[in-house]
């Protein structure tokens, strides 16, 4: 069953998020609002990263 | 695995199959053992006292080298800094956004701190078990909560949120009121200690609202044993005309596991996210058959900001010798857990455990839901002093209620009780942890 989802490219999308979440904070200058809202953003993408980005080397 | 996918919160990790589970685990471990090594002063101490460090974790075997924590521990780093969580801390203090603490029911409570990350941790733990419970976002969810600093349903209305349903907090409510706004509402779901949850029907029925006519049609249960002893679950489900799902979690360790709409008589434990190892208690021998009870030590895998490794729980399990038709290959403890390490005491030299008095008290109909056990000495002898209610309209068949009661008492535990009566509700009740059994005897 767990052949029919694409772990590898869904890893690769969410490795996006986390890349694109991080370059953010590097150009946010510093911004509360940027580095908090950044900071809930990053820990779903840990959420992701757990039930997907974990499991696929084992499927 | 069963056909219909959508019964799963994460198909893939929930049907994983073992061997590659526990690849998982033992890759979780070494990470969560490396990060603890490198950022908690008291892990690295501990560590590093034992021989060990990162890297030394390279599979299951290696695992059981690493010492275990307890409560005790737990509450001495409280007085070391950083205020007022000590150096288990893994991460800076500006990054903790929540404190919980436990309940005190075994002694001074323990400060849990967490960081947003792990908040969402506690979230996702709680959505696994929701969502095996049959909760979707067409579920209007009511919690009748303190909402105070204890965790227990707030991760259960995080959860529910991230599930899409709709959550009514029930706080500062009184039962009367929080039954109403039920009804009012039409909501399908609650969640509350089994205590609270027959608490509420008997309120209700007071009020003159069958809880059954409310249109609740699953309840979670958490805090207490009770939804895992098949008299209560049943004296629950009756009362509600719901289905009753328990679900096991700690403060300082997380929501690790979960009954589902399989309702197989045991739990799963959400081995993607916990190490569960059951330990016995003579031997310190690791248990891996079914059927043994020992005391569990679990590992949070993915809990950062206080990292729980190797947890003494104290809590009593053992693995079930059967599967759930659910599909999971998430393994199985068999009737929750079925009592404390610490709470099994030897009464007349027989080893006796509260929840098997509950098993018999709540099988009786014409009894209240409430109890209380009281265990003193009498010189060299031990007493038990079991105190129960009638419900009105027994009382004449009190003689043949007391001879089922002290029948099935000595059959299911070995011992003699001295029986109280006490008039209907006239026994404490209470909210959240029920402290029914109490240990009088000086140690």
């Amino acid at each position: 069953m767990t052949g029919e989802y694409n772990l590898a490219e869904m890893d690769k999308q969410i490795r996006k998020i986390r890349e694109a979440a991080e370059e953010l904070l590097k150009i946010g200058g510093g911004i509360e609002a940027v580095k908090k809202n950044l900071a809930r953003l990053l820990a779903s993408t840990k959420m992701l990263e757990l039930n997907i980005s974990d499991a696929k080397e084992f499927v | 695995m069963a056909e219909d996918q959508s019964i799963y919160w994460n198909p893939i990790l929930e049907t994983l199959p073992r061997e590659k589970l526990r690849q998982l685990q033992v890759r979780k471990f070494k990470r969560i053992f490396d990060w603890a090594y490198n950022n908690s002063p008291f892990y690295k101490k501990l560590y590093q006292d034992a021989g060990l460090e990162p890297g030394d974790i390279k599979t299951y075997g290696d695992i059981i080298k690493v010492p275990k924590i307890d409560k005790g521990m737990l509450r001495e780093v409280q007085s070391r800094p950083p205020f007022p969580y000590g150096d288990m801390l893994a991460v800076p203090l500006q990054q903790v956004t929540e404190f919980r603490q436990t309940s005190g029911t075994t002694g001074t409570p323990v400060y849990q701190a967490d960081t947003w990350q792990d908040w969402e941790w506690w979230a996702e733990c709680w959505a696994y078990i929701l969502y095996a419970q049959g909760y979707r976002d067409t579920d209007r969810v009511f919690i009748p909560f303190g909402y105070n600093i204890f965790v227990a349903f707030w991760a259960g209305h995080y959860a529910a949120e991230k599930l899409g349903c709709e959550v009514v907090p029930g706080g500062v409510l009184d039962t009367e009121a929080r039954i109403l706004k039920m009804q009012e509402l039409k909501c399908t779901a609650f969640m509350a200690t089994p205590t609270y949850v027959l608490g509420m029907a008997d309120t209700a029925r007071k009020i003159g609202i069958d809880p059954k006519t409310i249109g609740i049609k699953r309840i979670t249960c958490a805090g207490e044993p009770g939804a895992s002893i098949p008299a209560t679950k049943k004296r629950i489900e009756n009362a509600w005309g719901a289905k009753v799902y328990d679900h096991i979690g700690a403060t300082e360790i997380g929501a690790w596991s979960y009954m589902c709409t399989f309702q197989s008589k045991g739990l799963h434990v959400n081995e993607a996210f916990f190490l569960v190892e059951i330990e016995d208690v003579e031997t310190g021998e690791i248990i891996d058959q079914p059927g043994r009870d020992g005391k569990m030590i679990i590992t949070a895998f993915d809990r950062m900001g206080k990292p729980c490794i190797r947890f003494d729980s104290k809590d009593v399990i053992r693995w079930a010798d059967y599967t759930c038709d659910c599909g999971r290959t998430f393994r199985i403890i068999d009737g929750g857990v079925v009592g404390r390490a610490d709470d099994i005491t030897k009464v007349k030299g027989v080893l006796l455990a509260p929840t098997a008095i509950e098993e018999v008290v709540r099988s009786l109909g014409e009894l209240s839901d409430e109890y209380e056990v009281i265990v003193i000495k009498k010189g060299d002898i031990d007493d038990i002093l079991l105190k129960i209610e009638i419900r009105p309209g027994f009382e004449k068949q009190e003689a043949d209620i007391l001879n089922r009661l002290k029948d099935q008492l000595r059959i299911k535990t070995n011992l003699g009780y001295k029986i109280e009566i006490h008039p209907y509700e006239s026994l404490p009740r209470y909210a959240l942890k029920a402290k029914r059994f109490k240990d009088l005897r000086p140690h």
